[in-house]
């Protein structure tokens, strides 16, 4: 059998605008046609499918909050025309192949991985569950009861790291089309019937909104016999949804979310008007990792509140959107925006170490945005990054991720955009983009806490919140500086401050 | 649908299904891992194991220590492996946590490390060309490691903040519940981060931590293991210049076993927050082996009785939509595991028919033996979900690593599968007679609505 290492197969490319601030052209091209790309790794037998469909949750309509989700979650784990959402599973479990589907603001994809020997068999299950649907009453309750629940039982409740997320995310798009979450709401989803979901897909899933993506070891003529599969989809893609600037933040806007839990999640953030397309962003990366690289030990943010103070379990900075893939300290591809976010995850910290640690975090930012990063800091982190970011793609399906995504942005291929990019810069490019893009005084923090009011209390009355340490004796040079976190003015937008009950967020 | 039995599904890591290397069909009387193993051992008694896997310029570097928390034998010690792991990146006399951090940092590798019942695995992923770099700062902390009592005592607190992560979720305790109720003696009794009074106590255990260190952090108790584009020979050339003077250590204290269970346990949790009823049935189990025919039987009654394309997920899941999942299935350890089956029901006025349904599923097992196509469906999936997880350096090490911890030998993986391959229809129903007794389960619910 004749293996392609890699082929990347466009329909047609995403049709997308955005705010004047944007540079979105790139994410407006039309028809690129057939594009090969080569992977180092030979004799795949696993053949990787990505199918993204360039609407997301802002192509929901008004009033179908989580439609967008259940649409594609209906499909992906549902059942075809010709067999049941079980026969599917029968029929896949020798294989163990998957099957499966992710959600975000922009885009939708649909992922498919199996060995080479069950190709056919797959390709064609694969295939007629997003061309020819079942639309199973009984799968459409299960996928509406799994969601709702979620939002119920596990991220109102159970989940504080991500309600967090989800809160802020809430607070810092209000009015935004990005205000839009994949689960949608509670009543949203008790309203939504199988008749809107073909409506959302007959308008959503159409060719010209289409890339498909194949990684792997398959043969000669199957692209076309794809291109051909996928050719009965509707033509035109819908009207692109217009963003709008995200709103102002002044001062230190902080919403508080209350519910019984045994400590703080903390969540900052502010939009930022650069993404990947734009030259800064690179500039961008270095200043990120410095200050907060997820899941390691070079930001400055796990070492000085993690290594140094022992308060929480991680502290970490991001530019833009990031979900982890699995267990990995990666980002999962296929979740582009044209609009991005700066962000700072604190995980949980005990309710008296709550406020220390976002006036710490606050605080580090703008150390950052003050003082910029040092020679030698710019070189080791460049460094850093150089070889990091090609861990990234060690994987056929993440690398074919990856590729969609910079032809989303409209850029090379972001792995060599990396290199490329960060050979060409400076110290002083580094920091010129921080103070263009960062800053530490207008950000919208979420905090989960069942101490609401005693944190609203605290944080209108400008009071010192100094830090309880565990155990220990603590270097002198900490506690001075201790002295200056516990005391910094956070600059609280007291007319913005609320406090909301977690059970009332994602309801109506 | 993986293989439930996969190493990181047991760490609740979820691997990207991705490429494996193979040159033909699929067949029970060749060899599931097709990578070349090649193996060497240090007169200290250190393993080094290497594997060829088509990573250009790429290397995932393996310690595994088989030291988890069932070493943890002294009482009011719980979670003490996992913490002692949070020490090991706190730095020697030579490398500070800094300047380890530095060199990682230098050569760009993604580095971390996990602790499970059974063993401790310190991990990193980079460039081949760092496999020096890499030997040096780790052969140095594993035999050099000093901290003072100020940098333990707020390592602490880093290892409360991950309970406290975790805590939010009504699956720790409902796990720390279950183990605690269904085992008297044996360590497995703890949960590996542990109880949350001993964390709390965790700054005032140091001396402890000497003593940890000394005894478990041994060359006889370890294993390097390289994957990816390494020479064996330069490895193993590097590994005696590194840790050839890694002294044996004074021996480990005894593990005391489990006896029998005589009698149903129960228990109930009552959660603070709104959370649909989770339950927990748990019948102890045997012990991983890859040469008992027990283990395998019971995996692939995990698949027949539990796994989507079971007919009790049909019926709960798909079809009568009772519960929103329900899974089961025995856990690799090295010593007595569990076989644990979690539910989480959608209308807590049917746990206790649920509950039913899944004893009418287990009685099945026992009294029905399964047809030849279904068992054949099941070895596929088993074997496929294999071959698709090895798709890196990392998965691939990640998985021998696994194995390398529960019997200190790579060639298990291959043998455990040629052992699935041989289980009967019998096998299995042996095995469910043997375990799934009455008296030998530990039920456990959780709900918000004040007990049973």
């Amino acid at each position: 059998m004749n293996r392609h290492i890699f082929v990347l197969v466009l329909l047609s490319t995403l049709l997308a605008a955005g705010c004047a601030s944007q540079k979105t052209d790139v994410m407006k091209k039309k028809g690129i046609g057939l594009k090969v790309s080569k992977l180092p790794s030979a004799h795949s037998p696993l053949i990787a499918f990505r199918i993204l469909f360039g609407s997301g949750t802002i192509n929901e309509p008004a009033g179908k909050e989580g439609i967008a989700a259940i649409t594609a979650s209906v499909m992906a784990q549902g059942g075809t025309g010709e067999m049941s959402y079980n026969d599917v599973v029968q029929a896949l479990y020798p294989m163990a192949a998957n099957i499966g589907q992710q959600i975000n603001k922009e885009v939708t994809v649909f992922t498919g991985n199996v060995h080479v020997d069950h190709l056919e068999e797959f390709y064609d299950i694969f295939s007629n569950l997003i061309l020819n649907p079942r639309w199973d009453e009984s799968d459409f309750k299960r996928i509406v009861d799994q969601h709702s629940n979620y939002i119920k039982n596990t991220l109102r409740s159970n989940d504080d790291e991500n309600l967090g997320k989800a809160a802020l995310n809430l607070f810092m798009y209000e009015g935004h089309p990005y205000v839009r979450r994949g689960p949608g709401t509670v009543k949203s989803l008790e309203a939504l019937t199988i008749e809107d979901l073909k409506a959302y897909a007959a308008a959503n899933y159409t060719q010209d909104n289409l890339v498909i993506g194949i990684a792997g070891g398959y043969p000669d003529g199957f692209i076309d016999r794809i291109r051909a599969d996928f050719s009965v989809l509707a033509k035109d893609a819908p009207a692109v949804v217009d963003l709008p600037e995200p709103n102002p933040i002044s001062g230190i806007e902080v919403m508080i979310v209350k519910k019984p839990n045994d400590g703080a999640a903390i969540s900052i953030g502010a939009p930022i008007a650069v993404t990947r397309s734009d030259k800064d962003f690179y500039a961008l990366m270095i200043a990120n990792s410095y200050l907060g690289e997820h899941r390691t030990f070079n930001g400055k943010l796990m070492n000085h509140m993690r290594e140094d103070r022992g308060l929480n379990y991680g502290d970490y900075s991001y530019i833009e959107n990031f979900v982890q893939d699995g267990g990995s300290t990666f980002p999962v591809p296929n979740i582009p925006r044209r609009q991005q976010f700066f962000s700072i995850w604190i995980r949980p910290v005990a309710h008296e170490n709550a406020l220390f640690s976002l006036k710490q975090a606050v605080r580090e930012l703008d150390m950052l945005v003050t003082d910029g990063i040092s020679e030698e800091d710019f070189e080791t982190t460049r460094k850093y990054l150089l070889n990091y970011s090609k861990l990234w793609v060690q994987t056929a399906s993440r690398r074919l991720g990856y590729v969609m995504d910079s032809d989303w942005y409209g850029t090379e291929y972001f792995i060599d955009k990396i290199e490329k990019e960060l050979a060409l810069l400076t110290r002083e490019d580094v920091n010129a983009a921080v103070k263009k893009y960062l800053q530490s005084k207008n950000l919208k923090v979420a905090i989960v806490t069942e101490e609401a009011e005693k944190v609203r209390d605290l944080l209108l009355s400008g009071e010192k919140t100094p830090i309880v340490y565990q155990a220990g004796n603590t270097p002198q040079e900490l506690l001075d500086e201790d002295k200056f976190i516990e005391s910094y003015d956070l600059g609280i937008n007291a007319d913005a401050l609320k406090i909301v009950e977690a059970e009332d967020l994602f309801e109506g | 649908m993986g293989n439930s039995k996969s190493f990181t599904r047991a760490l609740l890591v979820m691997l990207t299904i991705s490429i494996f290397l193979f040159t033909g069909e699929i067949r029970g009387e060749e060899k599931i891992f097709q990578y070349p193993i090649t193996t060497g051992t240090l007169a200290n008694g250190l393993n080094v194991v290497s594997v060829e896997f088509d990573s250009p310029g790429l290397i995932a570097f393996y310690t595994i220590v088989r030291t988890g928390s069932r070493n943890e034998i002294e009482p009011g010690k719980s979670g003490f492996a996992h913490f002692f792991e949070h020490m090991m990146f706190r730095g020697t006399d030579k490398y500070s946590s800094e300047d380890y951090n530095n060199v990682l940092k230098a050569v760009g590798a993604d580095h971390n490390a996990f602790t499970s019942d059974d063993i401790t695995a310190y991990h990193s992923l980079s460039s081949s060309g760092a496999l020096e770099a890499i030997i040096q700062i780790e052969s140095d902390r594993f035999q050099n490691l000093k901290y003072d009592e100020e940098d333990f005592k707020k390592e602490a607190g880093a290892v409360l903040g991950e309970y406290r992560k975790s805590i939010t979720s009504p699956f720790l305790p409902l796990i720390e519940k279950l183990r605690d109720t269904a085992y008297e003696t044996h360590t497995y009794k703890h949960t590996t981060i542990g109880f949350l009074a001993d964390i709390e106590d965790m700054p005032n255990q140091y001396e402890h931590s000497l003593f940890f260190f000394d005894t478990y952090y041994r060359p006889e108790n370890c294993t390097i293991l390289v994957v990816g584009d390494v020479d064996h020979s330069n490895l193993m050339a590097l590994a005696e210049k590194y840790y050839g003077n890694w002294e044996r250590g004074p021996g480990q204290p005894e593990i005391p076993q489990e006896g029998a269970q005589t009698e149903e346990k129960r228990a109930h949790l009552t959660w603070e927050n709104p959370t649909l009823p989770i339950m927990a049935i748990g019948y102890h189990g045997p012990p991983f082996s890859d040469t008992e025919i027990d283990m395998p039987a019971l995996d692939l009654l995990s698949q027949l009785a539990f796994s989507q394309s079971s007919p009790l997920y049909r019926k709960l899941v798909i079809e009568e939509q009772l519960v929103d999942f329900v899974q089961g299935s025995a856990f690799d350890r090295r010593d007595a595991t569990m076989f644990t089956i979690f539910t989480r029901v959608k209308d807590p006025a049917n746990v206790e028919m649920v509950e039913q349904e899944i004893y009418k599923a287990i009685e099945e097992t026992k009294t029905v033996l399964a047809d030849e196509e279904r068992l054949n469906s099941i070895k596929s999936h088993l074997k496929y979900s294999f071959a698709m997880g090895l798709n890196s350096p990392k998965s691939v090490a990640g998985t021998l690593g696994h194995y390398i911890g529960l019997t200190g030998d790579p060639e298990t993986v291959n043998r455990l599968y040629k052992l699935y391959d041989s289980v009967t229809a019998e096998d299995i129903r042996n095995a469910a007679n043997k375990y799934f007794s009455v008296e030998n389960r530990t039920v456990v619910t959780l709900s918000n609505d004040g007990g049973e």
